[in-house]
């Protein structure tokens, strides 16, 4: 299981540099890790290179690990949207065309095999994004899952970036409020 | 941190970051902010943690199975080549050995790519088969790159290409890497099947084969300088 005094203890091995360790944390991680980079990415062959890096570059930085600043298994998942997000923002890596299929994030959050425990915080940024407008809620969740940019957002509602701006600027001021006033 | 609208710009920057909107000049404008000032940090934390349960609702996906050996061979070690392949590799490169000689028997069911493999031909039987050691270089694919054998008796290699292709402008160079850890070269790698002489000291025969990106003609030095874009242990034949 990738609960987290396995995972710390796996990253501590990693930064004394023992591959097998590595091999340990790739099986327990790299479908998580993969499913991320590859909503973001949505090339499914481009998303095998992030998905290496991501694995290189925590080769690489697993010693800066800190179990004081979080747990591991969120440090792990921001290695690989950041590394994912920089892909596509640089255009280094052509992102694929948008998912059809349209998943309802909010309903992920609720969904209780999807919490990896912290049950606190996912209720309440479910509670949160629910309260906002439905619309500009929708807009975060698919600029943070799914990779959206501004101006792909700015297309699908037809409005001029900076109005996306806006609503980012103005949804996102809620969010913490609502959150900050829960914990 | 104070609840309400943003206490500053660099909040939103902060969060506009974490959540992936920023351009990429914007983005990494504020990946420098973040290395010097640790108000912005601090900010770019918080949100990591606010948003984090989203990042974990993603629905999990398994990579390809031939992810992992990429990553082995591309993870930096004290000599680009001196990662082993581990017990495993070895039973699947005997597996893949002998699908491959059965593939070589029931022609019918080959690709078009494998045809010069093909056209080799089953092997003919040596009543002693010492000295004689086999490597199937793969990219971590399914498909073998190249079929190296190695003949330690007659101190020669035959190498059979399959699908290896160097990027225009860029020669393929084929390496012998045995106990002592050096890489020796073998020659490039042409597009036909070629008989080549084994290196001074490349007698040995266990050991890795390897096939690195070159400037066209071949490594300057005597020594791989560009990617080892392939690796295969040898076996016993």
């Amino acid at each position: 299981m990738r609960d987290d005094p396995t995972l710390v203890r796996l990253l501590r091995d990693i930064a004394a540099g023992d591959q097998s360790a590595l091999r340990s944390l790739y099986d327990l991680t790299s479908p998580k890790l993969f499913g991320i980079v590859l909503r973001i990415q949505r090339d499914r062959s481009l998303a095998e290179d992030v998905l290496q890096d991501v694995y290189l570059k925590v080769w690489q930085a697993a010693g800066s690990y800190n179990p004081e600043n979080g747990r591991p298994l969120p440090w792990l998942c921001t290695i690989a949207r950041n590394r994912a997000i920089d892909g596509v923002r640089r255009k280094s890596e052509v992102q694929g065309p948008v998912h059809e299929d349209g998943e309802d994030w909010l309903e992920r959050l609720a969904d209780p095999r999807s919490g990896e425990g912290a049950l606190l915080d996912r209720d309440a940024l479910k509670v949160c994004l629910g309260r906002l407008d439905a619309v500009q809620a929708e807009c975060v969740m698919l600029a943070y899952c799914e990779g959206w940019s501004r101006e792909e957002l700015a297309r699908r509602h037809d409005k001029p970036v900076n109005t996306i701006k806006t609503w980012l600027h103005r949804t996102l001021a809620s969010l913490k409020g609502c959150l900050e006033g829960a914990r | 941190m104070s609840a309400g609208p943003f206490d500053a710009d660099r909040d939103f920057r902060a969060a506009e970051y974490v959540l992936g909107t920023l351009p990429a000049d914007e983005r990494a404008a504020v990946e420098a902010e973040i290395l010097r000032d640790p108000v912005t940090e601090a900010c770019m934390r918080d949100w990591e943690r606010r948003l984090a349960p989203l990042s974990l609702a993603v629905p999990d996906e398994n990579p390809p199975p031939r992810l992992w050996g990429a990553i082995v061979q591309a993870l930096p070690g004290p000599s680009a080549v001196s990662i082993p392949a581990n017990d495993n590799h070895i039973a699947a490169l005997a597996g893949q050995v002998r699908r491959w000689r059965l593939a070589s028997v029931g022609a019918g069911l080959i690709a078009a790519g494998l045809a010069l493999f093909v056209a080799v031909g089953p092997r003919v039987p040596t009543p002693d088969a010492a000295g004689r050691y086999v490597a199937v270089v793969t990219s971590a694919g399914d498909l073998p790159a190249l079929i190296v054998s190695v003949d330690t008796r007659t101190g020669t290699a035959q190498v059979r290409p399959v699908a290896a292709k160097a990027p225009d402008g860029r020669s393929l160079e084929l390496w012998y890497i045995g106990a002592d850890k050096t890489p020796k070269t073998l020659g490039l790698v042409g597009s036909g099947a070629s008989r080549i002489a084994l290196p001074a000291g490349a007698a040995g025969g266990d050991g890795l084969i390897a096939v690195s990106v070159e400037p066209q003609g071949g490594s300057p030095t005597g020594q791989p300088t560009g990617q080892v874009v392939y690796t295969g242990k040898l076996i016993r034949d």
